[in-house]
């Protein structure tokens, strides 16, 4: 076990994978940085400082800066996978997939199933996303909800050090395409990483709180503020089940299910605008599948159905909170059919 | 600069000044962690703000980018709204609600900074088509660095302005690195996007776009042009930017001494001022005393900004529908 | 003629097989229409069963004495066909699906049996199913084979709600069938707006909505409704029963038919019992000062507190008290425990929370089980009641549905206590 930060456990899965495998290669605006300047090559290593390093190590053949052409990078990551490679790019700010939709959402995820099964596109799209650094409305959206909905691509949202590591090697070493999902405010956060290769199966939730009374279920920096929001109920005697649910496509009911059968009680905990959420998702499942076991309306805890604000007052208010999550729970115990 | 009197000239260069002070204020202010999120400075361009912009009336169109703040003062902002924008207070030209990288006034034709690399030109083109169907001579401007010149969206953007003929400028605001990236890298027409332009089938002109009278002048043409019925037009100006990409870029992809250099030689204040004592009635005094006022203004909107109120929580849910 | 199948009959809708008692006519010879050809037996009745033309059987295919399904053959109509052919018929004779309609009753009187049987012994539940943990408790708690549960989790996996729901009768049909939604030009209103506005003969057009965005809703129909007086409408509204309503229709007609009745009737006057309940600043209901005075009689007077069963009296220890709940389902008379050993606010406690729970169809089966009285619920009435010194009441206690289900048989004695019910 090594302490790290999810920057430094990105940054190191990426170089182990192309040092481990020819085919992986990276792709991105400024994932080098630097070209065509005084400064040089690897200037800026990424403006996340996710991909630094791997120029020098890995040279310009496998490690290609791009001119700011979200739509052509993720065609690219798209054409090279089905070409026999495994191309790792980078979309600067998850908002960017507006641009680069079309390959994303009509390309890439549909390859294999319109082909008939003869290919596959192992391509991944790692995407910077969430609020909460002020970047303003197109710069801080949570679009994994979005892309969660579309038949073909996989998606992942690593809360720790250790899942960024696990769920990126999957990601990787997996024959679909895969988003994945890096949180802004997330890069700095450290926790120990296992050593050597560590993989974290797709659809494996991660119970992150077992308390048996209330089921909250989540992803992304959420994990965080579940947790948080778990940690000050337990002290007051309300237990909370918190399941990262780590990729949300696929998804891993059982985990869900089995614990809302124990639980009876749903708070759903999403980043996003409450409309076709992940929120929205999940309670429609437990409803549908666990709906006598429920003893009260699933909570939603999510932003509004507003774009992000750029004043801190008003993306606070838009962000869910710890606090949110604390009333939400309560809120679910406190019902009365 | 026959067509330039004193009175164009002041304003000229007030604007110009105004731009730089406001962004060296931004500077030092960003420094202090008061002011939130992504900011990216203009220092450095003013003139290629000021030079197109000095020729647009506020029923002409303007479509900004990321690095917007010298194309709103420019075109007309408030300056004491944007910085309370930029704050993110209640009081700011969109209510805090947008930000360094999202201000806008439409009512005098400013159709937004734009936090999406490209975006911007397909939007400059719908703007075209409605100056066209008004038949009033109003011109569509979009804003373009050497980053967006590499999107499709502006590729397709020029195509369809030059097959509907509409009178949409594409200005591309060559500052020699798109983030940090620099433009040999990323242009692969050799540092040449004005080339581009002609491609599409539209006429392109170059200019210093450090220099205010050379990219006012090569406006000027092209804007007869345009107004004239000959359809779109574009103009490369090659310009320099005196910051980062945003502030707290480190900017290690810099020469050594490249800032001073051309801080030094590539000033479009300092090249102003020598040229208005070369060939007008303007004295060092007339342009101290700009510098003074405009120093004063920004004086004010910071502290007027720093005062102001943030917006109440609840204004988070208003504006998102016109009804609902 | 060609041939033609002559099938078991249904009559009614919950016969769901029958019995040849015997065949009045013989193969191959001839019979008139309206001649009884045979008579058929069900549960309920024995039937004859006409001709309804002149005809023949070329092949008698059910024996005397045998039961059969609602739509299964039970002989061929023909004329002198070679056997061969009459085989052939027979052979490729498929009943129609007479399940449909009668399925909801069947599997309550399924489940009504089940109840009184000793529960069979948990079948196995393997290991490696797909099941979640609170659904493999579920089924052995509830001795359920889950071989033939398909499961709605992901990949085919037993959830607890799948459990549940076999373990459930069947939903209640609410609200089926074809609605005239009516035009458009009615205006912005709800499908249950809609609804009540034609049930009530109310012009949409006339009103306006105060839902979102003006949308006309439910509660602005029926203030409509009850302002403008509108008169229903001549025809008579014919609402199917629930599944419910039928078994405790079902039910109470056979407690009524296989128990022998007797009523006693007393006038109590309760002066006494209302002051000490105004004393007790008037926590507790009426009734619940009754069900408590039951408890102590039936533990004065356990001859009383008992079931019959066939030929055998069970003696029950504590005053289980069935306390009657009314809710827009159905009466339910959720089992009060033990009442001897609570107090009265105790007891307002717990049946409070029954009650509650029953009108949220919360109960747990074993709640509705059991019990050897039956107390009618005062609720509604217990505020002007209590106004006055004295009640003049009617007493009888009520066996209700779930109550006789739970039992093979009742006893005289429960449908006969002096209590109070409303003049």
């Amino acid at each position: 076990m090594a302490v790290m930060s999810i920057r430094e456990a990105i940054n190191r899965t990426i170089a182990e994978e192309m040092e481990r495998d020819e085919t992986v290669i990276a792709l991105g605006e400024d994932i080098v940085g630097g070209m065509g300047t005084a400064g040089g090559p690897e200037a800026i290593g990424g403006i996340w400082g996710a991909t630094g390093g791997l120029y020098a190590k890995f040279g310009p053949g496998r490690v290609i800066d791009t001119p700011i052409s979200e739509s052509a990078i993720v065609g690219a990551a798209a054409g090279a996978a089905l070409a026999g490679k495994r191309p790792i790019a980078e979309l600067m700010f998850a908002d960017f997939v507006g641009v680069s939709l079309d390959q994303i959402w009509n390309q890439m995820a549909k390859f294999r199933y319109m082909f008939g099964g003869k290919t596959k596109c192992p391509a991944v799209i790692r995407l910077i996303y969430g609020a909460g650094m002020n970047a303003a409305a197109q710069h801080s959206q949570s679009v994994y909800a979005m892309m969660t909905s579309m038949p073909g691509l996989k998606i992942a949202l690593p809360a720790t050090p250790a899942d960024a590591k696990g769920l990126l090697t999957e990601a990787i070493r997996g024959d679909d395409p895969v988003l994945f999902f890096e949180h802004k405010a997330m890069f700095g956060v450290k926790g120990e990483v296992p050593e050597g290769e560590h993989r974290v199966p797709f659809g494996h939730a991660r119970l992150t709180r077992e308390g048996g009374d209330v089921t909250i279920v989540t992803c992304g920096r959420m994990v965080n503020f579940s947790e948080k929001a778990a940690d000050k109920l337990a002290a007051d005697g309300i237990g909370c089940d918190v399941i990262d649910l780590r990729t949300t496509s696929p998804l891993d009911e059982e985990t869900i299910l089995d614990s809302v059968e124990q639980t009876g009680r749903l708070v759903v905990v999403d980043e996003s605008p409450p409309r076709c959420s992940l929120a929205a998702d999940i309670s429609a499942l437990v409803t549908a599948k666990a709906f006598s076991s429920l003893k009260a309306p699933p909570e939603l805890v999510t932003a509004p159905h507003t774009p992000i604000p750029f004043a801190r007052e008003l993306e606070r208010a838009w962000l869910p909170s710890p606090q949110k999550v604390e009333e939400a729970v309560r809120k679910a115990l406190a019902f009365r059919s | 600069m026959s067509q330039l009197g004193r009175d164009d000239l002041l304003t000229a260069y007030r604007r110009m000044a105004t731009i730089r002070a406001f962004e060296e204020r931004l500077h030092d202010e960003i420094k202090t962690g008061e002011i939130a999120g992504f900011t990216h400075l203009y220092c450095g361009q003013e003139a290629a703000a000021v030079g197109v912009c000095h020729h647009l009336a506020d029923d002409d169109y303007i479509v900004s980018t990321h690095r917007g703040h010298g194309h709103c003062i420019a075109k007309g902002c408030d300056v004491k709204a944007m910085m309370q924008e930029i704050y993110g207070r209640a009081g700011g030209l969109c209510k805090g609600k947008g930000g360094s990288m999202h201000i806008a006034d439409i009512s005098i034709g400013m159709l937004g900074a734009n936090g999406i690399v490209g975006a911007g030109a397909p939007i400059a083109v719908g703007a075209a088509i409605s100056a066209k169907l008004d038949g009033r001579g109003k011109v569509s401007v979009a804003f373009s660095g050497d980053g967006a010149c590499n999107q499709g969206t502006t590729f397709e953007a020029m195509n369809l302005a030059v097959v509907l003929k509409v009178p949409a400028v594409f200005v591309f605001e060559n500052n020699h690195y798109s983030e940090h990236t620099g433009v040999d890298y990323s242009v692969g027409t050799s540092n040449d996007i004005a080339s581009r332009a002609e491609a599409f089938g539209m006429k392109a002109w170059r200019a210093d776009g450090c220099d205010f009278f050379s990219t006012f002048e090569a406006m000027r043409d092209l804007l007869d042009h345009v107004r004239g019925g000959g359809g779109p037009a574009a103009i490369e100006l090659d310009t320099e930017r005196f910051y980062g990409h945003f502030e707290g870029d480190p900017q290690r992809y810099r020469g050594p001494g490249e800032l001073d250099r051309i801080r030094e030689s590539r000033d479009c204040l300092k090249a102003f001022r020598s040229r208005v004592r070369e060939f007008a009635d303007i004295s060092a005094d007339d342009v101290d005393v700009i510098d003074g006022e405009v120093g004063t203004l920004i004086d004010e909107a910071t502290a007027e900004a720093k005062a102001a109120p943030p917006p109440p929580p609840e204004a988070v849910l208003e504006d998102v529908y016109v009804s609902y | 003629m060609p041939l033609k199948a002559f099938t078991m009959p249904k009559w009614g809708i919950e016969m769901s097989e029958g019995m040849i008692g015997e065949w009045s006519v013989e193969e191959g010879k001839p019979f008139a229409r309206g001649e009884v050809i045979a008579l058929i037996e069900t549960d309920k009745i024995t039937n004859e069963v006409e001709a309804e033309a002149d005809a023949k059987f070329v092949r008698i295919v059910a024996q005397q004495g045998e039961t059969l399904p609602v739509g299964a053959l039970l002989a061929v109509y023909g004329d002198d066909e070679p056997s061969a052919e009459v085989d052939a018929f027979i052979a490729a004779f498929r009943p129609a699906d007479a399940r449909m309609a009668a399925s909801d009753t069947e599997d309550m009187i399924a489940e009504a049996a089940a109840e009184t049987e000793v529960p069979p012994a948990a079948p196995q539940i393997d290991d490696s199913l797909a099941i979640s943990p609170a659904a493999r408790a579920r089924a052995e708690s509830g001795h359920l084979d889950v071989s033939s549960i398909a499961g709605s989790g992901r990949g085919g996996r037993i959830m607890l709600q799948d459990v549940e729901q076999a373990l459930r009768p069947p939903a209640d049909p609410q609200l089926k069938g074809p609605f005239d939604a009516q035009g458009e030009g009615n205006g912005f209103a709800s499908p249950m707006a809609r609804r009540l506005a034609a049930r009530h003969g109310v012009d949409l057009k006339a009103l306006k909505g105060t839902g979102p965005r003006g949308r006309i809703c439910k509660d602005d129909v029926l203030s409509a409704a009850g302002a403008g007086a509108a008169a229903p409408s001549g025809e008579i509204e014919i609402v199917a029963m629930s599944p419910m309503r039928k078994a405790i229709a079902r039910r109470l007609t056979e407690a009524k038919q296989t128990i022998p009745h007797f009523y006693l009737r007393r006038r109590v006057r309760a002066d006494r019992l209302l002051s000490a309940r105004e004393a007790a600043g008037r926590r507790g209901s009426v009734n619940d000062y009754l069900t408590r005075a039951v408890a102590l009689a039936l533990r004065e007077v356990p001859e009383v507190n008992i079931q019959v069963r066939g030929t055998e009296i069970h003696r029950i220890p504590t005053a289980d008290i069935a306390i009657a709940v009314a809710t827009n389902k159905g009466l339910l008379t959720p089992v009060l425990r033990s009442a001897e050993s609570l107090s009265v606010e105790q007891i307002r406690e717990a049946v409070g929370d029954l009650a509650a729970r029953a009108r949220s169809s919360k109960l747990k089966q074993e709640e509705i089980e059991g019990g050897s009285f039956s107390l009618s619920n005062l609720g509604p009435m217990e505020s002007s009641s209590s106004t006055r010194s004295s009640i003049r009441r009617r007493a009888r206690s009520s066996p209700s549905a779930r109550h006789v289900r739970s039992r093979s048989t009742t006893t005289a004695r429960s449908a006969s206590f002096p209590c109070c019910t409303c003049p």
